[in-house]
């Protein structure tokens, strides 16, 4: 609900850098070629699964460059979320690849795939609420024998909060907080790529943005994302790239201020 | 003046319950006093000397710390599995019937027939005296007892978990409830056929075992004192490894958010027999400790006792492992300091009407929401 209200909030002011791009790409339209020319350290290929025997996704193709900042979005349902757990294996696989710096991780477990080097911020209940914060981030380098030192201290210097409520329980901190714990807690074991689905869901409106400036800062210091995001027209704004799924297929593919700018985009996708 | 009384009775309005249950407890407390002063009050008061009052709450603190102990596993398989396990009586059986043999085999080798001795005095007819198993003569074998019901239980534990459990992983608790009543079954009829069904006294009664504590007349049993001190250091040692090490903080996250716990890489089936190893052990080792308390031995003592062990686990907050102590302590002094007023045939009922009212009243439990943490 709240995120629902930021959109809202930011959309005056998006109005207004939309049109802009759109006088200056006049002629752009939104494109649809979803794999990219270069190396992609994720290469998903004609990608078929859901949960059980409803099938969600049919036919996905994405790929994500190393580095890049990726952004998926699109209308509820569209399987934007389902893309990112087949990724990590909590779904059912029916068809297709998903290859990691060039090997095949389709039907790994999750164990597995931490291995690999993808971190995964879930959604909702992505914290553990009675555990310290400090072990909130040691479980999520369980798989290593000894608790890396430097790489907490690495974490707490990117949020600092942390730091200072490392004795506290994670139930008890601020939506925010959470968030920071839970993205600690993916990036304990330094992943090449990191899967975010909806991070600015249930924020307060004011700490959106902070969340976003975060990513970027995540991003910027070498870990490509993955991001699912409700709050489409900030996530596009911010990515390098941005798939649009809708009813768990391709639809568009394009740099991030493109798909912003692009008109059929604008009103089926972003409300205008 | 006027608002806070007019707050209290809207207070007292909202919840009728609690009301009833404050001027109840405050009128058995007024009863108390007038009983230990010796006033007769027509329907209140009488006689109950501090002797009587003393031992009463010594005795239940020794059986509450039995059966917290003893619901420490049952909270743990419930928040970290999540189902209730009514097997967990049995394997407290089994950790009496497999420790008192090894500490049989201690205390009465070469003077007793070793069939007698591991069968618990099932076969032969050697007499507890004729054993001599007592913590003051014989300390070391009721030690090693201890630890072969820890041993012995675990080990039954991941095997049932194995055979039954591990196959039924994704099905809910519904399901692996009734399949744990079947494990029970079996479990209880083979004790049966294995040791027999004779209730039998197991430890030896031995001059000056009990100590006088100073003024107030309490009397304190040197197997009791064994019990508190073994119950004791269990928990802190329970408390430790789940506060302190990698594999107890694991639980604490499998027991919070099981999905998150797969996705940050923690590897369930280790933290699941873990959790079988560390719950069925302390299982075990209570029902060591609760035959060493009484005295006698009986195939489904375990089971009858489970409904007590049940009633301090949701008294507590289940799936709580501190719920489970506090909720133990709890069931324990109701179930001994009853008797002042009710005739002890009547005792487990108290226990389970404290239960009953904290489910109406609290129905998350003492500890409820807090968790294994």
């Amino acid at each position: 609900m709240t995120a629902d209200a930021a959109d809202e909030e930011a959309a005056p002011a998006s109005t207004d850098e939309g049109s802009s791009g759109a006088t200056d790409e006049a002629a752009a339209h939104a494109g649809t070629d979803h794999a990219i020319d270069g190396d992609a350290i994720l290469r998903i290929r004609d990608l078929d699964a859901g949960y059980g025997d409803l099938q969600i996704l049919t036919d996905v193709v994405l790929d994500v460059a190393d580095e890049e900042y990726v952004t998926i979005v699109g209308p509820n349902g569209a399987g934007k979320s389902t893309v990112m757990k087949t990724v990590f294996g909590l779904t059912t696989h029916m068809g297709g690849t998903v290859e990691f710096e060039g090997e095949p991780i389709q039907g790994l477990a999750p164990e597995q795939i931490i291995r690999e080097g993808i971190g995964f911020v879930p959604q909702n209940d992505n914290v553990f609420p009675g555990l310290s914060v400090r072990e909130n981030l040691e479980m999520g380098a369980y798989i290593l024998d000894e608790v890396p030192e430097d790489q907490i201290e690495t974490i707490y210097d990117r949020f600092p909060i942390l730091r200072e409520r490392s004795e506290q329980k994670a139930g008890t901190l601020s939506g925010g907080q959470r968030q920071m714990v839970a993205m600690g807690r993916a990036l304990m074991l330094d992943p090449d790529l990191l899967l975010l689905d909806e991070p600015s869901a249930g924020l307060a409106p004011d700490l959106v943005s902070d969340m976003f400036d975060r990513i970027d800062r995540i991003n910027e210091s070498g870990t490509a994302i993955l991001m699912v995001e409700q709050n489409a027209k900030e996530a596009l704004r911010r990515c390098d790239r941005g798939y649009v799924l809708v009813n768990g297929e391709n639809r568009y593919t394009d740099r991030g201020d493109v798909l912003l700018a692009d008109e059929g985009v604008r009103r089926d996708f972003l409300g205008g | 003046m006027g608002t806070t009384d007019s707050s209290i009775v809207d207070s007292a309005r909202a919840r009728p319950g609690l009301l009833f249950v404050v001027l109840l407890g405050g009128l058995l407390l007024i009863d108390l006093a007038a009983k230990l002063v010796g006033a007769d009050l027509g329907p209140i008061g009488g006689s109950l000397s501090v002797d009587r009052l003393g031992s009463n709450l010594w005795n239940g603190v020794v059986i509450g710390l039995v059966i917290g102990l003893a619901g420490i596993g049952l909270s743990m398989t419930y928040s970290i599995l999540s189902f209730a396990n009514f097997s967990h009586g049995d394997l407290v059986s089994v950790g009496a019937f497999s420790g008192w043999g090894v500490a049989f085999l201690l205390a009465g080798f070469g003077d007793v027939p070793v069939r007698a001795l591991l069968t618990v005095r099932d076969a032969g007819s050697a007499s507890p005296g004729d054993i001599g198993a007592h913590i003051l003569t014989t300390p070391g074998a009721i030690l090693v007892g201890l630890l072969a019901a820890f041993v012995v239980t675990a080990l039954l534990a991941v095997a049932l978990d194995r055979a039954f459990y591990k196959p039924m992983r994704d099905r809910d608790g519904i399901a692996l409830l009734i399949a744990s009543i079947g494990a029970a079954l079996i479990v209880r009829y083979l004790l049966q056929f294995g040791y027999g069904s004779d209730r039998r006294g197991v430890t030896a009664s031995v001059d000056a075992s009990n100590l006088a504590f100073g003024p107030l007349g309490l009397s304190v049993n040197a197997h009791e004192l064994t019990i508190l001190v073994a119950a004791i250091g269990l928990m802190l040692a329970m408390h430790a490894m789940l506060q302190h090490t990698k594999l107890g903080t694991a639980m604490r996250a499998m027991a919070d958010n099981k999905d998150l716990a797969l996705i940050t890489g923690i590897p369930a089936e280790r933290v699941v027999t873990a959790t079988w190893i560390i719950g069925g052990g302390l299982a075990g080792a209570s029902g060591y400790l609760y035959v060493l308390l009484r005295g006698t031995i009986q195939f489904d003592f375990g089971w009858l006792l489970l409904l007590l062990i049940f009633a301090a686990v949701i008294l507590g907050g289940i799936g709580s492992v501190y719920g489970a102590i506090a909720g133990g302590l709890v069931i324990g002094v109701v179930f001994t300091t009853s008797t002042i007023w009710i005739p002890s045939d009547f005792n487990q009922a108290a226990a389970f009407g404290v239960m009953i009212l904290m489910l109406l009243l609290r129905p998350e439990g003492l500890f409820g929401g807090v968790s294994t943490a």
